[in-house]
């Protein structure tokens, strides 16, 4: 049966999705690069973390959180200065980006890969699959209930980063520019919005705020190099939900992603036996439903085909 | 170092030369010519290597009437007692395999037309991306394809030439022998005026359809094609190797192929040759020589990786337009032009 444990593991799982999600969407909506150093920005956060807490003994959570942020904002504006700048300056094909973005990625990976090896031998710890438990996480209780402390943890943080890029992008200029910059480039530069440093700053939140995403995820799960890669579709999958235009309907879909991996799926086992290791074709699932149904809207959508019901117009053209 | 197998080498490396240029034409007739970004090439090599794993493994077990499964330790001893008894059976399960490996890669990248034509171009990559790596997580997962330890013993179909020399040479004539089949047909499809309307999508796709031509059916025929292509170097693959699992098709070998088309230029045939020759040969020497090398400090395969994601960046930063760079279509009047100009270079 569907038991309370199953709700809040929803609500957890959701909430990290979403921290995760919601800057893939949001550096889609300013710049129209699909960036998959995101995966990258997920795993590195997630060893910031672990590295500051097994080599330096660092037992904050909140201390490496603010380490993660800095890290993956630092990694995600040299991406940019080095990269996406350079090539969007000569006008490139925004696929042709996307795929020396996706060099990046591989790149990044296997540096981390590279970096362990080596730090695993030093320390003789095996970095490569590691679990760590932060000894010091804040907990506290809803209704006499004791919620479990990396769960209160998962929540405080989100709600740190969730209302903070709510303030960011509502209530501060850089904020503000960064939503003029999405809906129409031209007109911002016109306006005398330095556009080079908005889109700096922006990629600084997302790398930043995705880092902390991946370090959510290791204070209950264990790292490898890999969650990056494990993680990807559902992001994917959850900002395709959302448009890759609407940071709301992202947040939403990470909740339905999430109900969909945990109680869908346990009903669906429950009642048809269907394996749990099936869990990754969930959400591939509901991005080619989406794709299909209900296409992303915005630069992301394919040509007119999709507007025509009936695609015997075309046939009758050809004849 | 005494160990070092020159002709070995040779061997080897022609054979992946072969297959992975087989893969790159394939990739390269989407992305250079056509502008679909395909990120899940590994889904139809994977495919072709499957089927033809499976279609002779279960076919040999039938013929002989042995009722076990080839992913359990019986149905392995089984192959080997019988795979090689009959050398016709095995070229004839060869060719089986090569014709369905194309026919149902084929299909399975014509349906996938679908939703590649519903969404812009950097959707397709990530649809056709989480469509590999589910493929690979289904046959980690299913049993009758061997799960996640894979098929062993695939009958080789030169396998009763018990030399390994001369088995794998011939093996390697029949691999590069395929590679030239195919470097001819896309030569002759990107030259024709087929090839002229791939470029035409590939620049813009608008412009084509307002001029009355079928975008749709377009893509459909050259994913088709190119699927059909990626399914014939798995089944090569799998035979050669005769044993194949899941790990053997993560996403990262996508990302070869890519640095191959982009390295050797795009919507060239030729680049994609010399861009696999390059990282093939980076890759086998690398096999040759790590067991030589003893523990290092960092395990060599990473090494190799980055500088590969390292290449594809730089390559497209700096170098766009590959080492081969992209050359006109050769039309009737081109050829002509061309003619005449060497004439006049003749008369000055």
């Amino acid at each position: 049966m569907i038991g309370g444990a199953d709700i809040i593991n929803t609500i957890y799982i959701g909430l990290v999705y979403t921290v995760m999600a919601i800057p893939l969407t949001l550096s889609y909506k300013a710049t129209g690069i699909i960036n998959f150093p995101h995966i990258n920005f997920i795993t590195y956060g997630a060893y910031t973390a672990i590295l500051l807490h097994d080599i330096l003994g660092v037992n904050n959570v909140f201390i490496a959180a603010l380490a993660a942020f800095l890290v993956g904002g630092v990694i995600s504006v040299i991406n940019n200065l080095s990269v996406f700048q350079p090539m969007l300056r000569r006008k490139t094909n925004l696929w042709i980006i996307m795929i020396a973005s996706m060099g990046l990625w591989i790149f990044y990976k296997y540096l981390l890969y590279s970096v362990l090896d080596v730090l695993s031998k030093i320390y003789r710890i095996n970095f490569i699959s590691r679990l760590i438990r932060f000894s010091t996480l804040p907990t506290f209780q809803v209704g006499g209930l004791e919620l479990s402390s990396a769960f209160s943890t998962t929540l405080i943080m989100s709600a740190i980063l969730l209302f903070g890029l709510y303030l960011f992008l509502e209530r501060t200029t850089a904020g503000k520019a960064i939503g003029a910059i999405s809906d129409n480039p031209v007109l911002a530069e016109i306006s005398g919005i330095p556009k080079d440093k908005v889109i700096n700053i922006m990629w600084f939140v997302v790398g930043g705020m995705t880092a902390v995403g991946g370090l959510m995820w290791v204070i209950f799960s264990i790292a490898t190099p890999e969650i990056g890669d494990w993680l990807i579709l559902v992001i994917f999958a959850i900002a395709v939900i959302g448009g890759l235009h609407s940071l709301t309907l992202t947040a939403l879909g990470a909740f339905i992603i999430a109900a969909a991996e945990n109680i869908g799926l346990l009903y669906l086992n429950q009642a048809f036996g269907v394996p749990t290791s099936y869990k990754p074709f969930i959400s591939f699932l509901t991005l080619l439903i989406v794709i299909i149904v209900w296409p992303p809207k915005g630069a992301g959508g394919g040509l007119p085909y999709r507007f025509l019901t009936k695609r015997k117009s075309f046939r009758g053209e050809n004849k | 170092m005494i160990g070092f197998n020159v002709l070995g080498f040779l061997i080897s490396w022609a054979t992946f030369l072969g297959i992975y240029s087989i893969l790159s034409i394939s990739l390269n007739l989407e992305v250079g010519f056509t502008g679909i970004v395909n990120f899940g090439k590994v889904a139809f090599y994977a495919i072709g290597a499957y089927i033809a794993a499976t279609v002779s493994t279960y076919t040999i077990l039938m013929l002989y009437n042995i009722r076990a499964a080839p992913y359990t330790t019986e149905g392995i001893i089984a192959l080997g007692k019988y795979e090689y008894l009959n050398p016709f059976l095995d070229a004839g399960l060869f060719l089986l395999a090569i014709v369905l490996g194309f026919a149902i890669s084929g299909i399975v990248g014509y349906l996938l037309t679908y939703p590649v034509l519903r969404v812009g171009p950097e959707f397709v990559g990530m649809t056709l991306l989480a469509f590999g790596e589910l493929l690979r997580i289904f046959f980690q997962n299913y049993q009758p394809a061997g799960g996640s330890k894979g098929l062993m013993s695939i009958p080789h179909p030169l396998g009763w030439l018990r030399t390994p020399l001369i088995k794998d040479g011939l093996y390697t004539l029949i691999v590069l022998g395929f590679l030239v089949l195919i470097y001819l047909y896309s030569q002759k499809l990107v030259n024709s005026p087929f090839g002229r309307l791939l470029k035409a999508v590939r620049d813009d796709e608008v412009a084509a359809l307002c001029l009355g031509k079928h975008v749709p059916r377009v893509k459909a025929t050259i994913l088709f094609i190119s699927s059909g292509f990626a399914g014939i170097a798995g089944v090569l693959m799998a035979f050669y190797l005769s044993a194949i699992n899941p790990n053997m098709f993560m996403a990262v070998v996508t990302f070869n192929i890519w640095g191959m088309v982009i390295l050797g230029g795009m919507a060239n045939n030729l680049g994609a040759i010399v861009g696999a020759a390059i990282l093939t040969f980076i890759d086998r020497a690398l096999t040759f020589v790590t067991p030589n090398l003893g523990i290092t400090i960092i395990t060599p395969d990473y090494i190799r990786w980055m500088s590969i994601g390292l290449l594809i960046t730089l390559v497209l930063l700096f170098w766009p337009r590959g080492m081969v760079p992209e050359k006109p279509v050769e039309t009737p009047p081109l050829k002509l032009i061309k003619k005449r100009g060497d004439r006049n270079e003749h008369n000055a």
